[in-house]
């Protein structure tokens, strides 16, 4: 996109979902997801360089110093996935500075015998 | 002979060989008037020897030094008398490989009965109620239960084809997992991906989604009350709403665990996603191992 020297692969949006055999929309192949995730790695770091965590709350600010990651970003993936991934980096985020905080009160990390997975989104709203 | 010498002959105990002493010289003497004419030095090399084994050291001792003075043989051939050492390194080396022998076997024996305990707590009473009865069709619009689930094991995933990326992620890894136990035990387990979402993720849909990841993954779809129903048999948190209109877009909240059965339809164990692919395998590779029943290897 111009001088913005973005990797090649993120230039293009990717095509509209099509309608599958019976009717219902493809789900976004390896090849959409790739695109996604590159779009979402590039809005995130122009975050991290501007000391930003939370777009969603400072939402001027993040428009202003990456909106145009931003745009990318939301032309590439959907927007249920946009809202997940900037509500989970909020989420993962307090985590690591829990985790932190607890190092530093000197707990110990537990080998990962309690299953540790965590649901995959917060609901999106209807 | 030996076991006639008067008085018990032991290892230590100077007091004892004190009041053993003169039932020995009594005990050689006897030996000597005896055996008067036999090749003595050889017989009392023997007598040595019996000595020694039978444990009369104190005895075998006596002999041995009364046979040194009175037949001042070349040392070897006394030297030989002693060989009979009741520890030997013959001897110890047999201790250390039976000791090693017996370590691996226990060792062996006690990961295995965890296994089977692991195994088995979802076969007796009390047991969670994981798995039962269910009916969907899959990514070719055939019909498929639970009942088609049997004669193999099977790891099932919850999950659906609009997932940011956990779902491609455990799928990958899904992938690398059924790649493994069919290198080591053949084609015995059916990857099977339900999904959360009967709305959106028709059989045509999960068919383009799951060829991506692995052309053995079995896709699984249905109503929303079948979906709900095998959710809930399985203990998945299912939170997709009934009505959901198309073209909607929306994400799922489901478990994120892979759920392993046995041939006949039992739960076995949750495989949450702190494990890696290497060592899911290894786990489930471990309890085919364990299986004694009939499997289906076709």
């Amino acid at each position: 996109m111009g001088w913005l020297s973005s990797s090649p692969a993120v230039d293009a949006a990717p095509a509209a979902p099509k309608a599958s055999a019976d009717g219902a929309f493809e789900a976004p192949d390896r090849n959409a997801r790739a695109h996604c995730w590159e779009a979402r790695d590039a809005y995130f770091h122009c975050l991290d360089r501007n000391a930003i965590i939370d777009s969603v709350k400072a939402a001027s600010l993040a428009e202003e110093r990456c909106g145009k990651e931003d745009v990318q970003f939301k032309t590439n993936c959907a927007s249920s996935w946009v809202q997940y991934f900037k509500k989970r980096r909020v989420v993962e985020y307090q985590r690591d500075q829990t985790l932190k905080k607890l190092e530093a009160e000197g707990a110990q990390k537990m080998d990962g015998a309690l299953p540790g997975g965590a649901p995959a989104s917060p609901p999106a709203a209807r | 002979m030996a076991n006639s010498a008067p008085g018990p002959n032991t290892h230590g105990g100077t007091a004892q060989a004190a009041l053993n002493a003169e039932a020995d010289t009594e005990y050689i003497g006897l030996l000597e008037r005896s055996l008067a004419d036999i090749d003595l030095p050889f017989f009392v090399r023997m007598a040595v020897h019996i000595d020694l084994a039978s444990r009369h050291r104190l005895a075998a001792e006596i002999l041995y030094q009364w046979g040194r003075l009175h037949y001042p043989l070349g040392d070897n051939e006394w030297a030989d008398a002693r060989l009979d050492e009741p520890f030997s390194w013959q001897a110890g080396l047999l201790f250390f490989i039976a000791g090693a022998g017996l370590t691996i076997y226990f060792r062996t024996e006690k990961e295995r009965m965890a296994r089977k305990r692991i195994a088995e707590t979802t076969k007796g009473i009390g047991r969670p109620k994981v798995g039962g009865q269910f009916e969907l069709i899959d990514q070719n619009g055939q019909r498929f239960t639970d009942e088609d689930m049997k004669g193999k094991y099977a790891l099932v995933y919850f999950g659906f084809t609009h997932c940011p990326d956990i779902c491609p992620e455990e799928l990958d890894k899904m992938a690398g997992m059924i790649d493994i136990v069919q290198k080591t035990n053949g084609n015995v387990m059916r990857p099977i991906f339900i999904t959360c979402d009967p709305a959106r993720d028709t059989p045509a849909v999960m068919k383009t989604y799951l060829k991506e990841f692995h052309p053995a993954l079995i896709g699984l779809t249905g109503t929303w009350e079948q979906v709900k129903s095998v959710c809930k048999a399985y203990r998945v948190y299912f939170s997709t709403p009934p009505d959901v209109q198309p073209g909607q877009d929306y994400l799922v909240d489901h478990s994120i665990y892979f759920y392993l059965m046995d041939p006949d339809g039992d739960f076995v164990e949750a495989i949450g996603r702190n494990f890696t692919v290497e060592r899911a395998a290894r786990v489930i590779n471990e309890h085919i191992g364990d299986w004694r029943g009939k499997l289906d290897k076709e």
